[in-house]
């Protein structure tokens, strides 16, 4: 179970090493970072195949908790670890100028995410957190264009405003307890962060970590970054990353911040991001900026569905966001050549029929139509929050609904123009062929999904039941007392 | 729409604040993990600057991901920096005292660096600071000569290299069934100089690692031609 710190440390060392074995042989250094996260891919496999019900601790430099790091591994952090690898592999940064740059940066986003889902440690995770935005700045300016600058510089100005409050609601934590081990704080918990302070604290810690998840109100930054990054770079930040911000928050909510008011917070952001997202992606003449916005809707029903108490919350959240993440993805890879204004689009199916398709498809999943996955994640969100006795939360099955309603307003317009001819202007040229085949391939995971639907739902129901297991977590990493 | 929503922003943030004040007990902290590194760290890590213990040893793994974060921004920075055309202008050579200046701090401060990095587990210094002082050794000789070109080939081998082997010698604790980052070599005599096992090894390669990066990029930024 030592393998697990390879998932961080293999792209870790290949990043560090890429520029000098570029300089022996380029074919090597052009097949070494896939080649790498193939491995770490399937160390993450052999793994999962491994732990089963059970979970894993490691104690990084072995030191025990909390006078050392821990890294913890239950089913929910193998599977995010797993997504960003075998994300960051399909979305493999193109060949360009600066193909050398961007590979070292893609590298370490996969390690980075990896340890992001894997850090046992408050303040781990967040140094995690950091390496996470200043890879994502690199990759969002590698098409140095003037409006993708302006947009990194929004989102560095926003990230790290939001890095900040993280930092402070951690020190408020580590003030209050004295410790950053996630699995002594949840020990310590109930008796030193049940008040004031500590609701703070998740509060801030919530703004400072959601401004990757796309929470509102600290989502400016979402549209102007998802409209001028290469697409693929957009995808991975919209599929992979806000999940990975997503996960520590509930990490957190479930191993340390067990209050109602915390529930309550993240609900009402929750619906404030569907509200805003779907009526601005409503909107929205652009093509990226549309799905942008949509995203940012999409991450507010996961935060609607997360602040569920208790294991029901954890199963409906991981099931919209790993549709999300599968879902995402493909749309950013359609937008490579669709991206610009909505009214370009139209008769694009006659130059892109399967593009026209995929896009058919993956919205109607997004949508929530049956018999596709969408359908039975957003079902399984409904029933939860119609079971739930607070009115606030039926308020937030209406937001869902109300905003399923305009999601199919717009996507329908826009699949609609596909097929709609227009004499005056060229439809945009077809898709590059890696991207087609990448969406397709994310489209048919999609299918399978439907067609495997009940033997998914089990498996993912026994990811979240042992991810909303307190003890589990507390008992495997067995923290030292202090005095 | 945007200052309604800033304005319930910047509310929302001053209740926070003014939540955390009232609830909090000023002078008081639980410092569990604090005491317990301060009594156990010259047994368990056996470095004499206790810093360095928790640095290298307790927390090696958050200190790999800071010499990552900055290679990453030295990464991104030679992404976005301009490059320079052939024809632009140079600054002309400083003249005779800050030249001759230049030729000799830069032994001196070759030294110092080394010395504050081999002895960052038993005195303040170390990796970072020793690293910092060795990118300025190799950067005032451009300042005196801003016609003199660093070797980016010789710049970013020893960085990767560097790099490299932090995590090799982690990854050495693993052949050995250890975890990742486990120190090696034994501790020796605290106050040693060849003490704490292959703490002063790491630091080593933090120092070379984050020398040469910011040189690197110093050189990067002194070569990208300005803008007027």
């Amino acid at each position: 179970m030592n393998q697990l710190a390879l998932l961080v440390a293999l792209p870790l060392i290949t990043a560090f090493l890429l520029p000098v074995v570029n300089r022996v042989s380029t074919l090597a250094a052009r097949w070494l970072g896939p080649l790498v996260l193939l491995v770490t891919s399937a160390i993450g496999i052999s793994l999962w195949s491994q732990l089963g019900d059970s979970a894993v601790a490691v104690e990084l430099g072995g030191f025990r908790p909390p006078l050392g790091i821990t890294l913890y591994a239950d089913r929910l952090a193998l599977l995010f670890a797993l997504a960003t690898s075998i994300g960051t592999l399909l979305l493999w940064p193109s060949r360009g100028e600066e193909w050398l740059r961007q590979s070292t940066l893609a590298l370490i986003l996969a390690a980075s995410g990896s340890g992001l889902a894997l850090s046992g440690d408050l303040f781990n995770i967040y140094v995690f957190y950091e390496l996470v935005a200043v890879v994502s700045y690199g990759l969002i300016a590698a098409r140095s264009s003037a409006g993708s600058f302006a947009a990194t510089v929004r989102y560095l100005i926003v990230s790290s405003f939001g890095a900040a409050l993280a930092l402070t609601g951690i020190a408020l934590v580590y003030q209050a307890t004295g410790t950053l081990n996630l699995a002594q704080l949840s020990q310590l918990a109930p008796t030193h962060l049940n008040n004031l302070q500590g609701l703070a604290a998740f509060v801030l810690m919530l703004i400072g970590f959601g401004v990757k998840a796309e929470l509102f109100p600290v989502n400016t930054w979402v549209p102007e970054v998802y409209a001028t990054a290469p697409t693929r770079v957009s995808g991975l930040l919209a599929g992979v990353v806000s999940k990975l911000a997503l996960l520590i928050i509930v990490r957190l909510l479930v191993l340390v911040f067990n209050q109602p008011e915390a529930l309550t917070v993240m609900l009402v952001l929750g619906m404030l991001g569907v509200v805003t997202g779907e009526l601005a992606a409503w909107r929205a003449r652009d093509f990226n900026r549309m799905i942008a916005y949509s995203s940012i809707g999409q991450l507010g029903i996961m935060f609607i569905a997360f602040s569920i108490p208790g294991q029901a919350g954890v199963f409906a959240g991981l099931a919209v966001a790993l549709h999300h993440l599968v879902v995402k993805p493909a749309m950013f890879l359609l937008a490579g050549r669709w991206q610009g204004s909505l009214d370009r689009l139209a008769g694009a199916a006659r130059t892109s029929p399967l593009g026209a398709v995929l896009f058919i498809l993956l919205a109607l999943s997004l949508i929530g139509v049956p018999p596709l996955p969408g359908f039975w994640a957003k079902l399984l969100v409904m029933v939860n929050l119609m079971a739930q006795e607070n009115t606030l939360y039926s308020v937030g099955a209406w937001v869902i609904m109300g905003g399923a309603a305009l999601e199919a307003n717009y996507l329908f317009r826009v699949a609609s123009s596909f097929y709609h001819r227009s004499e005056q202007q060229t439809p945009p040229v077809a898709h590059r062929t890696r991207d087609l085949a990448t969406a397709s391939l994310l489209g048919a995971g999609l299918v399978a999904g439907a067609v495997l639907i009940m033997p998914l739902a089990d498996e993912i129901e026994g990811v979240a039941s042992q991810a909303a297991n307190r003890d589990q977590y507390v008992q495997t990493v067995n923290p030292e007392a202090l005095p | 729409m945007q200052r309604l929503s800033s304005a319930l922003f910047l509310l929302g943030l001053g209740l926070l604040i003014a939540a955390i004040f009232r609830g909090m007990e000023f002078g008081t902290v639980a410092p569990i993990v604090g005491q317990a590194i301060n009594s156990a760290a010259a047994e368990q890590v056996g470095a004499a600057n206790f810093v360095t213990a928790v640095v290298l040893g307790y927390r090696g793994f958050d200190t790999l991901l800071e010499l990552t974060i900055l290679f990453t921004a030295a990464t991104a920075g030679g992404m976005v920096l301009g490059k320079r055309s052939p024809t632009a202008k140079r600054d002309p050579d400083a003249g005779f005292i800050l030249q001759a200046g230049a030729d000799l701090l830069f032994p001196l401060l070759v030294i110092v660096g080394l010395y504050i990095i081999l002895h960052g587990h038993l005195t303040p210094g170390g990796g970072f600071q020793g690293g910092v002082i060795l990118a300025s050794a190799f950067f005032v000789p451009i300042l005196a000569r801003p016609g003199t070109r660093m070797s980016h080939t010789a710049v970013s081998t020893i960085e990767g290299l560097a790099g490299a082997s932090f995590i090799f010698i982690g990854l050495l604790a693993m052949f050995g069934g250890e975890a990742f980052l486990t120190p090696l070599m034994g501790q020796g005599e605290l106050g040693a100089l060849l003490s704490a096992g292959s703490l002063p090894v790491l630091y080593l390669a933090v120092g070379l690692k984050v020398g040469s990066e910011l040189a690197g990029l110093l050189a990067q930024l002194s070569e990208s031609e300005a803008v007027d």
